[in-house]
């Protein structure tokens, strides 16, 4: 409803919203500078913006104690590789629950979400057990498997919610045009799907790159992501503050930018059929 | 739907990945809590893998609670994922009789056992065989800034009373420049605020336990240390006590923020380093209070130390790694890098016979003092059927003292008065035990 | 329209998703729930005798439990108020035209990319530390004595970091509906001379109702099982006033390594789950149909 508006009011409603969208941003700004301060500065009060020595030696130091790049490469594997997975087992059953629904696809669609409310906790003990049998601790595929089964019932939920909005009368008119199934699907419905499948998979993506559980509990060092990098910052011996800020800027960046980056694909796939 | 490919995709990603990680020689998986120390082994580690270069060697860096939940669900069971592990004199006795540890009885000679101090080598020996390499060991003392002291017109004796530590907070505390009269423990846990409570009751002539396992929170002692300790806090310490543990406490103290503070011995080395500490000329050092009256001061001994969980694969390279971080080498490889000062303090009796030691390290003294003085065989004033100065050493004992902890930081907190916290505890600490079957 | 043949077909699409989640959900349901009738200590391994309920009657009764119980829904309707009306509003503030508009809000959705770690350990640290933190900062300036946020008021606390990271998801979807809505719906509205507040109430609220389900619904999903947040800070206390069932769960499990009593503690918090979770069902069940 952008509609014309006095120019007063639009600089009064912009202010307005700027000093909001600061006020929000401001403590992923207020991190990202302090990892730029020594710890003393991090420390200073009152405490300085930008009027500081600006260093980027909490970055080596963090980078010499932890290697950052490992962790950064397991994350990405970790979180696009379950979310690959999941899209791929995902994909067929949200297709058949838009398109051929029947009487229990609802149900069924609503089973599978609760499954995601089963506290984690409840069950690592078995989960770790198992694991420990079949030689997945602290391995990447096993890190896969789990974020890829957490996350299945989002993702069939947000394909579901947007393949329903794909007309079925498109695929009758292609039909009865003489398209032959596989060029319905590579001509029709793909173009179709895709935006809504790119947006599964960034917000999966940023699912899996953002969950704290499982990475930590069932990792030591080989398969260890950025969850796992920066939980070695959380109250160590001494001045920290400098330190943990340059960690948390390097755990969030990646994802921060890449989210930024694809906003409006993102943003359509957000609103899990929300809108109609 | 074009799924081989997307299959394929994810395959050649893992795959990728699975070679990125591959390794020659014999890893190391080495757990180890982020205290300064350990920082410090890691960043001189390159000196061990130099003399062995078939062994490589991995860190999983955790904070002490996070450390300890994964390191025991791993050795409970048997999840093999570390072949080096970093733990506490609590610990080591309790998972020593699991047969979870492998002993550490072939130790080369030139490690020289018998020079490890008498009171940390039997605290991680099981019937005469020592199961885990102390790294570095602890009692506890009162660390204080001489300049403020000065200031406030007090002066703090060697060996303090409760009293003497009261009357010093009050001249100390001057909140209106941030500073506290006195910083204490008060996070919840077993190993941080229930650490000082308990050395602390113990001072009082408290105890845990009596001689049938019944919980003594109802007692005087108990009664009178909780008043203390609260009202030293409430009137003395620093806003947020009840969050601050190890760690905050000593991030308050190098800025300059506690006039006092009671805590581990180890903590010296870091609040006279001048790189990080503001006060590292102006503290002063004096033995763990006791009460008027009552011939106790804590009992506090602690040390963390390098042990290695019988699910290893790799035994020898793991007691070899053992082996180098709590060497005599090991001590004078951080002398050279970092000096004397910061060499891992509280392990061995020939660091505290070094001349150059004893004149870098103004705390050696009163550190080997505090730690020849701990009986954690003998806690309490009154008779026993526990071991442990500032814990308990028995497996229930980290349930029963998180969940103490928790009370007593919420009486710290202000949600309850020191008579609910300790009643609290009572109920608490007797349901546990029944539970557990030592009483009925 | 569905014959036969495409049904059997769409079945067979569904069934490795519907495996997968079965077998996810069952095998360490089945576990869980043995281990919730064994004496099952980590730290004392023997021979883990079955003991019937008593692991039950034990986390039952454990003062503790009810805490937990009215946290968990304080912290989950804590949120989900903050988010949904904080929501609403920053969305029409977004929706208006402003200067700058892709980058406020690029701005107002960056909370959500964080890591719940990160954004626990940032705001414990850097923002409500009593000595250190930002606003002990401020309220010395303005020449207010520090409030100790995480020990005078723990839950509120964690409340407000938790709404920080769902605010941004919360409004993109409620802007996106708002963007949706018919804009001369609205003008035909004010002509008939219905002032502001009476078109949000009647035709701005009404077209929302579905994208608050569904912020709702998502959300409880995730509120539910909120941990990291709670052990970064305040490790559930002071005392048990920040401890939600999660966290519990955690604390008998894996500080006190008493898995029988832990998993016991896990088949209660996965069965009031459900309850919740049939509960909303429902509800955004007929809201989705409609």
């Amino acid at each position: 409803m952008a509609r014309a508006a006095s120019p007063r009011r639009r600089a009064a409603i912009s202010v307005l919203a700027w000093i909001v969208a600061l006020l929000i941003f401001f403590p992923i700004l207020w991190t990202v500078l302090t990892s730029f301060k020594t710890e003393a500065e991090a420390v200073a009060d009152p405490p300085s913006f930008v009027a500081f020595d600006w260093t980027l030696e909490n970055y080596f130091v963090v980078q010499e104690r932890s290697d950052y790049f490992r962790h950064f490469w397991n994350s990405v594997v970790i979180s696009i590789g379950s979310t690959i997975i999941g899209l791929a087992i995902a994909v067929p059953a949200a297709w058949a629950m838009a398109f051929v629904p029947g009487k229990q696809t609802k149900n069924v669609l609503m089973w599978m979400l609760s499954t995601k409310m089963l506290p984690p906790v409840g069950v690592l003990v078995p989960i770790y057990l198992i694991f420990r049998d079949v030689g997945l601790l602290d391995t990447r595929v096993g890190l896969v498997i789990v974020l890829t089964l957490i996350n299945l019932p989002i993702i069939v939920w947000m394909l579901y919610t947007y393949f329903r909005e794909i007309p079925g009368d498109i695929l009758e008119a292609a039909r009865m045009d003489g398209a032959n199934l596989r060029s319905e699907v590579l001509y029709v419905l793909l173009p179709m799907a895709l935006p809504g499948i790119a947006s599964t998979f960034l917000l999966n993506v940023i699912l899996a790159w953002n969950e704290a559980f499982w990475t930590l509990n069932l990792t030591a060092a080989n398969s260890a992501p950025l969850t796992a990098f920066i939980a070695s910052y959380s109250s160590p011996e001494g001045l920290f503050y400098a330190k943990l800020s340059a960690a948390s800027t390097m755990a969030i960046a990646p994802i921060l930018i890449l989210g930024w980056f694809s906003q409006k694909q993102l943003v359509r796939g957000l609103t899990f059929g929300a809108v109609k | 739907m074009n799924m081989r490919a997307v299959l394929g995709a994810a395959t050649a990603l893992t795959a990728v990945g699975l070679t990125a990680a591959a390794q020659d020689a014999t890893t190391l998986t080495i757990a180890t809590v982020n205290n300064g120390d350990m920082i410090r082994m890691q960043a001189l580690s390159d000196n061990f893998t130099e003399q062995n270069p078939d062994i490589a060697l991995e860190w999983v860096t955790l904070e002490e609670n996070v450390l300890r939940q994964r390191v025991t669900q791993d050795i409970a069971t048997g999840g093999g994922q570390f072949d080096v592990m970093t733990i506490g004199t609590y610990e080591v006795p309790i998972w020593a009789a699991q047969d979870w540890l492998l002993p550490l009885d072939d130790l080369p000679a030139d490690y020289d056992v018998d020079d490890l101090l008498p009171a940390i080598r039997s605290a991680l020996s099981v019937d005469g065989t020592l199961y885990a390499a102390p790294f570095y060991g602890e009692s506890a003392m009162v660390m204080y800034r001489t300049d403020v002291a000065e200031q406030a017109g007090v002066e703090i004796p060697d060996e303090p009373t409760w009293s003497d530590i009261k009357a010093a907070a009050e001249a100390m505390h001057d909140p209106d420049n941030e500073v506290y009269g006195i910083c204490l423990r008060g996070k919840p846990g077993w190993g941080e605020n229930m650490g000082f409570i308990t050395a602390m009751a113990n001072s009082y002539g408290a105890s845990w336990f009596d001689m049938e396992w019944q919980p003594q929170f109802d007692s005087e002692p108990w009664q009178a240390a909780m008043n203390d300790y609260l009202e030293l806090m409430n009137n003395y310490g620093p806003p947020g006590a009840s969050s601050n543990g190890f760690n905050e406490n000593l991030a308050l103290f190098q800025q300059g923020r506690c006039g006092m503070w009671i805590d581990a011995t180890v903590a010296a080395s870091f609040v006279t380093d001048p790189d990080d500490s503001t006060v590292a000329d102006s503290v002063g050092y004096a033995t763990f209070p006791s009460r008027e009256g009552v011939d106790n001061r804590g009992n506090w001994l602690w040390a963390w130390s390098l042990a290695v969980p019988s699910s290893t694969d790799a035994e020898d390279a793991a007691k070899r790694f053992v082996a180098w971080a709590t060497s005599k080498d090991y001590t004078t490889l951080v002398a050279q890098e970092e000096g004397w000062r910061a060499a891992p303090p509280g392990t061995r009796t020939s660091l505290y016979q070094n001349q150059e030691y004893q004149a870098a390290a103004p705390f050696a003294e009163m550190t080997l003092k505090a730690m020849q003085a701990a009986t954690p065989e003998n806690p309490s004033v009154d008779e026993v059927p526990y071991t442990g100065g500032q814990f308990v050493a028995i497996p229930e004992f980290q349930g029963i003292g998180t969940a103490v902890g928790q009370t007593f930081s919420a009486a710290l907190a202000g949600q309850m008065d020191a008579e609910q916290a300790l009643q609290t505890a009572q109920q608490l600490t007797q349901r546990e035990m029944q539970r557990a079957g030592y009483i009925d | 329209m569905a014959t036969q043949h495409s049904r059997s077909a769409a079945r067979l699409m569904i069934s490795p998703a519907v495996i997968l989640l079965l077998g996810w959900m069952l095998i360490p349901l089945a576990l869980t729930l043995y281990f919730s009738f064994l004496r099952y200590n980590l730290l004392m391994p023997g021979t883990n005798p079955f003991v019937g309920l008593e692991n039950y009657s034990y986390f039952l009764s454990d003062p503790a439990f009810t805490a937990a119980m009215v946290n968990t829904l304080l912290l989950v309707g804590g949120v989900l108020v903050i988010t949904v009306v904080g929501g609403i509003l920053l969305a029409l503030l977004l929706d208006q035209d402003i200067w700058g508009q892709g980058v406020v809000r690029i701005l107002v959705i960056a909370p959500f990319f964080v890591m719940p770690t990160v954004s626990a350990l940032v705001w414990k640290n850097m923002f409500m530390n009593p000595v250190n933190g930002l606003f002990a900062h401020l309220a010395e300036f303005l020449g207010l004595s520090a409030f100790d946020f995480l020990s005078q008021a723990p839950l509120a606390s964690i409340i407000g970091i938790v709404s920080w990271q769902w605010l941004p998801f919360a409004t993109l979807i409620l802007l996106t509906a708002m963007q949706s809505l018919d804009s001369e719906q609205l003008e035909a509205a004010e002509m008939d001379g219905a002032g502001p507040l009476s078109r949000f109430w009647f035709i701005m609220l009404p077209h929302l109702a579905r994208a608050i389900t569904v912020v709702v619904l998502i959300q409880t999903i995730f509120l539910l099982s909120v941990f990291a947040e709670i052990l970064v800070t305040t490790n559930g206390g002071p005392g048990t006033a920040s401890t939600n069932l999660t966290y519990l769960v955690y604390a008998e499990s894996l500080l006190r390594f008493d898995v029988g009593t832990g998993s016991a503690g896990g088949v209660v918090a996965i069965i009031l789950a459900n309850i919740v979770a049939i509960f909303l069902m429902r509800m955004i069940g007929k809201n989705l149909d409609a």
